[in-house]
């Protein structure tokens, strides 16, 4: 009883600011309120945003806004224990994914904030996340009830520690680019022909970074019928890089003539493969046949724990107007168009991961994939 | 793609746009006014039908929010309660929707122009609103035709006053049907329409000639655009519509205005979409393309399985030739989805089916041996086996029994029941409604959006609530009606008109001297005006009247009455009178003239352009009568003091290159070039005043 006493104090000062928000101002809940609409707002414009080929805004400008949404939902939303918030959390994670499916970033964000609970929570309890994560059988025998039982317990500072570490999870985020493109000069070397397709931001700054100190030719397959090749070799050559772009269909032809292959992705899926821009797949295989090595620029966000057997979210057909314009009237009565924007690529194809913690092999995928998420967390 | 500029920044672009001014508006009228959707919209207004088992207007509604609109008014009229409590339930009507929706509902509204005029009534609209059906289904970026109308209307005071949106699909196109057939002419640089007439059915077209003398040099006749039905409307729209009380519909509207372009001096410019979707489902004909287009994703993100609507449990998955599955969908063994195909949640569908090009709705029981082609199916329906179905529409909770087979465009409306074993012809159209129990008073409810469209009653009456089994079949329920859009807007080579038939009838005037005959008219009537002391406001009445009498351009109006005002004193007193007498004529009685018919000229001298085109006409009035040069000073004067002419279109014509010898001579006349320099005086003075 004195304990519960106890708790219902530490409760009620925990919340005397909002408390008394709440009386100066009636019982509007602006924040709420206003936390609500940055959702509804978040969610409308991820579901518009997806129009086109790719990502328009950058995947990593998604990571970086989903972030400082569930910031805002950690700080704002109303909670008593880890094991609250966590529900929010994946309440509110559910409907962002559903927004754009083909958008994984998102959810690959809401599990690191999940994951991140979890450690805080047990950092908090004091034993260690780590220790939690090795499940025996025998353990999981005699634990009974789900671990979700034991985020029941309140603690003070719990809310002020996630938040430092999400804070902590947007910096990261904010170097990635950085982090990767400074491992160029490793992989691009003097006179070399490299292949790169459509338009990747982290291969952009990556090639940009390597042409400072290197002078190397890069071929862009254009990647109809989107064409994101043609701004990609725009922006390169501004840079002096000395870039020729291609058609797809010569892809196969020039790879004889390529040292190295630097793709970026959409996706890195739990078993290696890729999910990235149509055409990839074409590009993987050409590579593969002339044994050049093909390298994957991905930070560490675009890791997502799904498999490819997923179909169900796993394409993304948009408007067929670039591969038919909507004026051929006649034709169009007469055939079917489609618009696919992604291609999978198996891990096999893969040489290299570039991620901004280092290079990696495809088969290395899957020990990343255990120490960023928690493996309960990879359902939603 | 279409967003990839305009997209990514779009918060931005609102927050700026909200400075500037407060919010973008809105009107949706969720009411077609016509019956082209008859029998089906007895039972549910348009707006509600599914497409791709959504509701009309959700489409309307998620078009207008994406585009940034933040309020919007939907008036509905037929069926109000029904689409109020649709928007109620719906996500537009969450505190958190980024569109406030407002409904007004009436029984009073006939036609969109009772809706706008109520909208000017209301005063509802504060700027620029995009007027829209509610049953138009589009992903347009409509942010650069907005653009583009914000400049227009900047740039030249409330000239423009609305903003077609247009798609380019060519004569033949599955999305064009042959009764919102369009023919514009179109100023090719500013973009203005010039004509706008509907071509259904027409082999020849006419053009009033003086479109074509309205000073561009280049124009466009168009026939392969597809009116989308979203304009963007100034304010002034719906105040012109309670001053035209006649007009009815946007049609009434873009002709009236067109036509009385030069006297309200109202412009409608166009805008042509490139790569936006944009139809207005406007018969069942275009319920079928608009249908397959959205399964094809032609209207992407707005597609099935974006769940745009965010209705609880309805999500959707695609997969590979376009088949979406809802959740709960069971298909039998044997059963084929071949492609374009769409099956709503917790519809069972039995053995060796096929279905290709079908929308499915929810809760639906298909049997075994079920062919499905173009079939649009909505929730509830009972299907039994050996069932055939080609390009139809079937209703809630209909009943097809076992062996039917219904052939191309047959509409079967709610609760009725087919067969067993009977096939229905093309077009058949079956309701639970007699054909007959409309009352007339019911008819004249819905005016029609065009007169020819109308809805022809079956006159065979068949009294008794007995239903003929050689229409429905022995176990059928429902009434045979007789017309059948679908049947109406059948496809056919009529539409392949050529724009050789056009023929050019008013070629026939613009060689005739009409202008003469028409100054002697002017004369005549400013004698009189002056004789019987007819005030300004008839005048000016006679004068347009005239115009169209002899279809003379505003700008020819202008020289002309220039001309005949300047020659009022030779008329008057004879052709050989000296400078002083015509200066002291003209100046006692043709600057009270003048003074006395300023309102006149400020009708016809609007712009700077017309300015411009006056005082060329005066100038080649004085140039032919050399003597009397120094009376321009004074006429120029007088009209400057009466407001009719500005000092920046006086100083314009007189700095402007003179072409012949004796312009130049004209323009160094002494007294002319002092009252330039006072005029520039003037200026600097009051330029320095600021």
């Amino acid at each position: 009883m004195p304990s519960l006493l106890h708790q219902f104090w530490v409760d009620l000062l925990q919340d005397l600011p909002r408390f008394t928000e709440t009386l100066v101002k009636m019982p509007g809940a602006d924040k709420e309120t206003d936390l609500s609409e940055r959702i509804e707002s978040f969610l409308s414009e991820l579901k518009r945003c997806g129009s086109g080929a790719g990502s328009l805004r950058g995947s990593a400008e998604t990571a970086r806004e989903t972030t400082a949404l569930l910031r805002r939902i950690t700080a704002q939303a109303r909670w008593g224990n880890a094991g609250d918030l966590m529900e929010i959390i994946r309440k509110e994670g559910r409907r962002m994914t559903a927004a754009q499916p083909s958008e994984t970033t998102v959810g690959n964000m809401v599990r690191r904030v999940l994951k991140i609970i979890r450690e805080e929570y047990a950092r908090s309890r004091g034993s260690t996340e780590e220790a939690d994560q090795q499940e025996s059988l025998h353990k999981l025998l005699t634990s009974g009830g789900s671990s979700e039982d034991n985020f029941r317990q309140h603690f003070a500072h719990l809310k002020a520690n996630v938040i430092e570490a999400i804070n902590e999870l947007l910096t990261e985020l904010e170097g990635t680019t950085d982090n990767i493109s400074m491992q160029a000069l490793e992989h691009i070397h003097s006179n070399e022909v490299i292949m790169t397709i459509g338009r990747s931001r982290t291969v952009e700054a990556f090639l940009k970074d390597a042409a400072r100190k290197r002078k190397f030719h890069v071929m862009v397959a254009e990647c109809a019928p989107f064409c994101q090749g043609h701004e990609m070799a725009t922006s390169l050559s501004k840079e002096d890089i000395e870039t020729t772009v291609i058609p797809d269909a010569a892809i196969f032809a020039v790879m004889s003539r390529v040292n190295k292959v630097i793709i970026g992705t959409q996706t890195v899926l739990a078993n290696g493969g890729l999910r990235a821009v149509n055409g990839t797949h074409t590009l993987a295989l050409a590579a593969k046949h002339h044994s050049t090595p093909l390298i994957v620029c991905a930070p560490m966000f675009k890791l997502s724990p799904q498999f490819p057997n997923e179909e169900d979210t796993f394409h993304k057909f948009v408007s067929p107007h670039e591969v038919l314009p909507f004026t051929e009237g006649e034709i169009l009565s007469k055939v079917n168009a489609h618009g696919p924007v992604f291609d999978y690529v198996p891990p096999e194809l893969i040489t290299l991961f570039i991620s901004n913690i280092g290079g990696n092999a495809p088969s290395y995928i899957y020990r990343l994939m255990s120490e960023l998420y928690h493996p309960e967390d990879h359902e939603l | 793609m279409a967003g990839k500029a305009g997209k990514p920044n779009r918060p931005r672009k609102a927050d700026k746009d909200e400075e500037e001014q407060p919010l973008l508006q809105a009107v949706l009228v969720a009411d077609s006014f016509n019956r082209r959707f008859f029998p089906i919209t007895k039972d549910q207004p348009r707006a509600l039908l599914p497409l791709a088992n959504v509701s009309m207007i959700d489409y309307t509604l998620e078009f207008l929010t994406s585009t940034g609109v933040q309020e919007t008014f939907v008036f509905c009229c037929w069926m109000a309660s029904k689409i109020k409590e649709h928007l109620r339930k719906s996500k537009w009507c969450r505190p958190t929707s980024p569109n406030v929706v407002h409904v007004i509902t009436s029984d009073l509204y006939r036609s969109l122009g009772d809706v706008l005029r109520d909208v000017d009534a209301k005063a509802l609209v504060r700027s620029d609103f995009l007027l829209v059906y509610g049953d138009v289904v589009s992903n347009i970026d409509i942010s650069q035709a907005l653009q583009e109308h914000k400049q227009r209307r900047n740039m030249d005071k409330n000239v423009s006053v609305m903003t077609m949106i247009f798609k380019e699909s060519p004569p033949g196109h599955k999305t064009r049907c042959e009764d919102d057939d369009i023919i514009i002419a179109m100023d090719g640089k500013s973009k203005r329409i010039l004509h706008y007439q509907r071509a259904q059915a027409l082999k020849r077209l006419h053009f009033p000639m003086n479109i074509f003398h309205s000073g561009s040099d280049e124009f466009e006749i168009r026939f392969d655009l597809l009116d989308c039905h979203i304009s963007i409307c100034s304010p002034q729209v719906a105040e012109l519509f309670t001053d035209n009380f006649d007009y009815q519909t946007k049609n009434d509207f873009v002709r009236g205005l067109l036509v009385n372009e030069e006297i309200l001096g109202n412009q409608i410019h166009m805008h042509v979409t490139k790569d936006g979707y944009g139809a207005r489902v406007s018969n069942l004909l275009m319920y079928d393309t608009v249908s397959s287009d959205t399964i094809r994703r032609w209207v992407y993100p707005i597609t099935p399985e974006a769940n745009f609507a965010d209705q609880e449990g309805q999500s959707c998955t695609h997969s590979r030739h376009n088949v979406y599955r809802e959740t709960g969908v069971s298909l039998g063994h044997g059963s084929q989805m071949e492609e374009n195909v769409l099956i709503g949640r917790n519809t069972m569908i039995g053995a060796n089916c096929t279905i290709s090009n079908t929308v499915i709705g929810a809760n639906c029981v298909i049997g075994d041996n079920v062919t499905l082609d173009r079939a649009y199916i909505w929730n509830r329906v009972h299907i039994a086996d050996d069932v055939k179905v080609k390009q139809s529409v079937i209703c809630d909770n209909v009943e097809v029994k076992h062996g039917v087979v219904l052939n191309e465009q047959c509409v079967l409306a709610y609760n009725v029941v087919v067969g067993p074993d009977i096939t229905l012809p093309e077009g058949t159209v079956l309701s639970m409604h007699h054909p007959d129990e409309e009352d007339d008073e019911d008819d004249d409810e819905f005016l029609s959006d065009d007169n020819d469209v109308g809805y022809r009653k079956d006159k065979t009456k068949q009294k008794g609530s007995l239903f003929n089994p050689a229409e429905v079949g022995s176990e059928g329920k429902g009434y045979r009606w007789k017309t059948s859009s679908l049947e109406d807007t059948e496809e056919d080579d009529r539409a392949q008109f050529t724009l050789s038939n056009i023929t050019w009838i008013s070629q026939v005037y613009s060689n005739c001297s009409f202008p003469s005959v028409f100054q002697n008219e002017v004369h005549g009537t400013l004698q009189r005006g002056l004789d019987e002391n007819i005030s300004c406001d008839n005048l000016v009445l006679e004068i347009n009247s005239l115009k169209y009498a002899y279809n003379i351009s505003l700008k020819e109006v202008m020289q002309i009455l220039i001309r005949v005002v300047l020659e009022f004193p030779f008329h008057q007193q004879g052709a050989q009178i000296s400078t002083a007498q015509y200066s002291s004529h003209l100046l006692p009685v043709s600057m009270t003239l003048l003074k006395k018919w300023a309102p006149v000229f400020k009708n016809y001298v609007k712009r700077p352009q017309d300015q411009l085109d006056c005082l060329a006409s005066m100038e080649e009035v004085f140039l032919e009568r050399e003597t009397h040069w120094a009376a321009l000073v004074k006429v120029l004067m007088s009209m400057y003091q009466l407001e009719i002419l500005e000092e920046e279109g006086i100083m314009h014509w007189f700095n402007q290159g003179s072409t012949t010898d004796k312009s130049q001579q004209l323009r160094r006349n002494q007294g002319l070039l002092k009252f330039i320099q006072w005029l520039q005086e003037a200026e600097e003075s009051s330029e320095g005043d600021e």
